[in-house]
């Protein structure tokens, strides 16, 4: 008795070892544990043994079931975790082809780099404001110290409506208009579209600006310089140089032109920047009392300060784009870049 | 504004190199546009002399010519024949650019080799002087840069004037910027005139009637001259700063003007009828032929020079053809004025005639030059023409101009400019630009006289920022505003705009921005009824081409041609829009109205090419679900969608309108087959608009929470036959009504037409959720619920259960 079973638990543990499969594993339990099994066939000849023999023998074909039982599960572990290896060898994709996705569009360049700009100012206190792009020449020009019959009109070509409206040729009027509506203390930062009577390869008849204006007690030049230096170093990078030159424009006085160090060759001198290392990229300065004067402001209670920029020059600076066309033929091959 | 750099240094003795000059003109608000070397490219042009010059062998017209560069002898073949052996000439060696890029080979010419050319003056770009090579005076060094050797060499600097600065219009004018930059005196040129004894007063009289137009009118005359061309020198100068030459007398008004910066004229004084001059405005009418023999009618409004009979020149803008220099003119007259800036622009702009002489009045000229600028021109004629001054000058000033003093407060510059300047720096800078300054009425203030040509300092700001520019922007220090502000501006609008900006992106759709002026005939193509107002556009007075006359009334025709310009593009699948105003006439208020719009076209397959993506095109039910979207996001309330209105470029079967409430707030749908023909569109596009104004007026708040039910949910469905015309809106209404308060929502998931399905009917199959916030819902409860429903739905519908 003793002997079988040694050589059944050398059989049934050999047999586990050799099963491949989960059904195969599950035939050699049922061949030593199942009714007619091997094993189960030596505990019914138990009753056979004499009461010496039985507990020896019965310890004896405990400890073979405790023993295939271990066995049993870790070979069905191990069969499981190579079925599940062998499922998923079965299972490869190319991950390299492209995603299923619902594409999302794209904004606009012009409106990317306007909110981009927004989004400084608002930081700095500026809230938005808007005009309409049919304007009244006051608002266009009078209110901003451009009289009739002044030279100061031909620095900007205008489309009229009638004598007395004309497609804004700058976002300035929104100034007034603010202005007109509003006490200091105010800041204020003005995106839109505006129209120069003008077509060539580096200008546009539409094309975008943004205002900017803040107006308190004691605004100085230097306050002026703080801010726009500011924008300019988030907008463009912390290591930009920026240099401010005296310029002209009607209402503004002290007026600057500002330049910022060339972001494509950075000051070397290229084709971008006429080979002087420079770009000018906005027009600013403090504004002209002759505009307080205009919207019943006090010249000497209040000073403030002016700033405008054209967008599409700066989308142009930013994404390298060389073609100012580009950005109203529409080509979705142009919009989905940005 | 065209300066030379030699031509700044007679006035001015500073050391800038051209760089550096132009650098700091630019930093002190005269803004450099372009630096050119006249002749820069041309140093392998040197001097060289003929050594020998035979006839060309197999070629009449030809020489070979041996040329001594100096060091070497080379062969040069030339077609010129005024050159013979021993005259200096200019050499362009091989690798020369020459202006026009015309580069120089070596090469054979008629089996004669050929080492560089012999060139011209045309070719050198010195003159229009082409007939013969430029022979060069002797004693040149030969090899010698010719342009070097002839003194020709210079830097042309071209500034950006702005239009507040015509005291720069000239180059003493820019020399007196350079003056105080480096701090070195301004030397005027010297005035020293040789009068002869005729006295000007017996031959000539000056009358001025219109004062307010010209409150200077001074003239001086010389006889004797000899009309000729003017010497090289002062040709090239002229040249160098873009003007070309005419003669003798009409080169000294232009070379003076450019000089000391006021405009002169000189008449044929034979053509001066009692040998006056009146300047008077001109009758209303008149017709008048300025030299360039253009006719022009005259208003009141125009300032004239006439004689004792008729007009001879527009004021300050042309001289007349009637009375213009000639070939064998003896006498001129010679005027120099002062002419009221505004009158002169409107003469200008009303003829259109920009001279560089009406650029100057209209900017303000120095009335005090004028006596320095005619004596200067009076002597420069006698001595280039062989003429003779006549004596005297007539200088008719009858309300003399006192100069304008201003007084500034010390304290003003520091509060503006944030710089710790004193009094005395301030005074320095000030009178570096020619400006006279004196103590002030308080101790803290100066009193600065404004030289007249200085017209555009008016007003103490106006010095500050003289201040500021002279002082250097660069020294100003960089602060940040202090003080609180009020957020001044509901921000709805601009929200509202970035929400559906981002809405559009996040469905798929890029922004376009379209011009906002169209073609007269663009909004014809949409087959809109004839009394439509988007028919009666807003026109520009003067716009750049007949494509872009009219402000557009609709975003329809400009976004239809962006699709055609994609699909050209090859671009099929496309979904584009534009947030931006329409333009329309207010009638009754003859004013415009801006109405900010959203319109989107949607076109091609559903989802681009793919490996696994679905292929169908889209259609109504795509671009709803965008309208929808928006409808939702921006929470407008109580929204429906009506076939019943529509707009005539839709197809009438596939499009309706939006309403909020009873408010069309937009239209959506397939757009007419007829429309999308007009624009040569040959796949279907649908299109929606929305009128953003309303929106921004309805749109609602913010979400409103709904509690949320802690029970299970019983789903039923059931298949509904209806009549064909039964629309879901009308099943989802009746559910709404019906007040059923355990539905928790119904879903249409299924519809179906063809076999099993009577004609005239469809199948649609609702699924309806119920669930309560209270308690489970039972069995019993649930189908008491969809029974009432399903009755209602048949009672009302005519709805029959599949």
């Amino acid at each position: 008795m003793k002997e079988r079973l040694v050589k059944l638990q050398a059989e049934a543990l050999s047999a586990l070892q050799q099963s491949q499969d989960l059904k195969a594993l599950q035939d050699v339990r049922v061949s030593i544990l199942g009714k007619k099994g091997a094993l189960t066939d030596i505990m019914k000849g138990m009753r056979e043994l004499s009461a010496e023999e039985r507990p020896a023998i019965g310890n004896l074909v405990n400890s073979l079931k405790d023993q295939f039982e271990a066995a049993f599960a870790l070979r069905q572990s191990e069969l499981q975790q190579k079925a599940i290896a062998d499922k998923l060898a079965q299972e490869n994709i190319d991950v390299t082809l492209p995603g299923r996705t619902v594409v999302p569009g794209n904004l606009h360049p012009v409106t990317l780099v306007s909110d981009e700009i927004v989004d400084i100012f608002s930081r700095l206190g500026f809230s938005v404001a808007e005009g309409p792009e049919i304007e009244q020449d006051f608002y266009n020009f009078e209110a901003l110290n451009i009289p009739k019959d002044h030279p100061a009109r031909d620095m900007q070509d205008t489309f009229y409506i009638s004598d007395d409206l004309v497609l804004r040729t700058h976002t300035s009027p929104v100034q007034i208009r603010t202005m007109l509506q509003h006490q200091p203390p105010i800041r204020v930062i003005a995106p839109g579209t505006v129209y120069r009577r003008d077509s060539d390869l580096t200008h546009s008849p539409m094309f975008h600006q943004i205002e900017g204006f803040l107006v308190d007690e004691r605004v100085t030049f230097g306050d002026l310089k703080g801010i726009l230096t500011h924008f300019l170093k988030e907008f463009f990078g912390d290591r930009l140089e920026v240099r401010f030159r005296p310029s002209f424009f009607p209402f503004t006085e002290p007026s600057a032109e500002v330049d910022i160090a060339c972001v494509i060759c950075g000051g070397q001198g290229c084709r971008v920047c006429s080979g002087n290392g420079w770009l000018e990229i906005l027009g600013c300065g403090m504004i002209d009392p002759a505009v307080f004067d205009a919207v019943n402001y006090d010249a000497e209670q209040y000073s403030g300060f002016a700033f405008g920029m054209g967008l599409e020059r700066i989308a142009m600076l930013k994404y390298g784009v060389n073609d100012l066309r580009l950005f109203f033929e529409n080509d979705l091959r142009f919009l989905k870049q940005f | 504004m065209i300066v030379t750099y030699n031509w700044l240094k007679e006035f001015v003795d500073f050391r800038y190199s051209p760089q550096e000059l132009c650098d700091r003109l630019t930093m002190v608000g005269l803004e450099v546009d372009a630096l050119e070397e006249l002749g820069g490219k041309l140093d392998s042009v040197i001097v060289a002399q003929l050594d020998a010059v035979e006839p060309h062998p197999d070629a009449d017209r030809l020489t070979v010519c041996q040329v001594n560069t100096g060091n070497a002898v080379v062969q040069v073949v030339c077609g010129a024949t005024n050159h013979k052996s021993g005259d200096l000439i200019a050499l362009a060696q091989p690798g020369t650019l020459l202006p026009g890029d015309f580069k120089i080979k070596k090469s054979k010419i008629r089996g004669q080799v050929s080492q560089g050319m012999l060139c011209s003056e045309k070719e050198l770009g010195l003159s229009d002087e082409a007939a013969g090579i430029m022979i060069l005076p002797p004693g040149l060094t030969l090899g010698q840069p010719a342009f070097e050797a002839l003194g020709l060499k210079d830097f042309q600097i071209e500034i950006g004037l702005t239009p507040n600065r015509p005291d720069c219009l000239s180059v003493v004018g820019v020399a007196r910027e350079v003056a105080a930059l480096c701090d070195e005196p301004l030397q005027l040129p010297t005035r020293q005139i040789k009068e002869s004894h005729k006295p000007i007063e017996q031959q000539a009289a000056v009358r001025i009637d219109n004062a307010d137009g010209c409150p200077r009118y001074a003239a001086r005359m010389i006889d004797g001259i000899t009309i000729g061309p003017s010497p090289d020198w002062m040709v090239r100068r002229l040249q160098a700063v873009g003007m070309r030459s005419i003669n003798n007398v009409v080169d000294v008004t232009n070379y003076v003007m450019m000089e000391l910066g006021h405009p002169l004229h000189a008449f044929d004084y034979r053509f001066l009828e009692e040998g006056r001059i009146v300047v008077k405005s001109a009758q209303e009418g008149e017709r008048f032929t300025t030299l360039d023999e253009q006719e022009h009618c005259l208003t009141a409004d125009d300032l004239m020079i006439c004689d004792g009979q008729r007009a001879v020149a527009l004021a300050g803008v042309m001289g007349g053809l009637n009375s213009e220099v000639q070939d064998d003119t003896r006498t001129v007259l010679l005027e120099a004025a002062y002419f009221k800036p505004t009158s002169i622009r409107r003469t200008s702009k009303r003829h259109g005639l920009h001279t560089e002489s009406s650029h100057r009045f209209e900017r303000g000229a120095d009335i005090d030059m004028i006596p320095v600028a005619l004596d200067r021109a009076a002597s420069l004629i006698a001595e280039l023409s062989g003429g003779q001054v006549l004596d005297g000058v007539i200088d008719t000033y009858p309300r003399k101009l006192e100069p304008l003093v201003i007084e500034l407060q010390h304290q003003k510059v520091v509060d503006l400019l944030d710089v710790p300047v004193d009094s005395e720096t301030i005074r320095t800078l000030l009178e570096s630009i020619g400006l006279e300054v004196r103590a002030g009425s308080s101790v803290e203030s100066l009193a600065v006289t404004i030289p007249s040509f200085r017209p555009d300092i008016e007003r103490e700001v106006d010095l500050i920022e003289e201040v500021a520019r002279l002082y250097g922007y660069e020294r100003i220090p960089v602060t940040m505003p202090v003080g609180t502000v009020d957020a001044v501006l509901p921000p709805k609008r601009q929200k509202l705009q970035q929400q559906l900006r981002q809405l559009m992106v996040k469905t798929g759709f890029s922004e376009a921005m379209n011009y906002s002026f169209i073609a007269p005939d663009a909004v014809g193509k949409m087959g809109l009824d004839s009394n439509d107002e988007r028919l009666s556009a807003i026109r520009i007075m003067n716009p750049l081409s007949e494509d872009q006359a009219v402000m557009r009334t609709t975003h329809v025709p400009s976004l239809l041609e962006t699709v055609v310009r994609n699909i050209n593009y090859r671009s099929f699948d496309l979904r584009l829009f534009e947030l931006r105003p329409v333009f329309l006439t207010q009638a009754e208020h003859d004013a415009c109205q801006e109405t900010l719009t959203l319109t989107a076209v949607m076109s091609g397959r559903r989802a681009p090419e793919g490996w696994c993506q679905s292929t169908a095109a889209v259609d109504f039910y795509d671009l709803k679900a965008v309208v929808e979207e928006i409808t939702e996001q921006t929470r407008l309330a109580d929204i429906s969608f009506d076939a019943g209105h529509s707009q005539n470029y839709f197809h009438p079967g596939k499009s309706c309108c939006v309403k909020a409430g009873e408010q069309i707030v937009g239209y959506l749908g397939e757009l007419h087959p007829q429309v999308l023909a007009q624009f040569s569109i040959d796949q279907p596009v649908y299109l929606f608009e929305l009128d953003v104004e309303k929106l921004i007026l309805l749109a609602g708040s913010c979400a409103k929470f709904q509690p949320l039910s802690r029970f299970p949910d019983v789903i039923r469905d059931s298949a509904l036959l209806l009549d064909d015309e039964i629309q879901a809106a009308q099943i989802l209404e009746i559910v709404k009504r019906s007040k059923l308060k355990s539905v928790d929502n119904v879903t249409l998931f299924d519809l179906y037409t063809g076999q099993g399905i009577p004609a005239g009917k469809k199948s649609l199959a609702i699924r309806v959720r119920y669930r309560d916030l209270e308690k489970t819902l039972t069995e019993e409860e649930v189908s008491k619920s969809h029974d009432k429903l399903i009755r209602s739905l048949s009672q009302q519908l005519g709805a029959e259960i599949r």
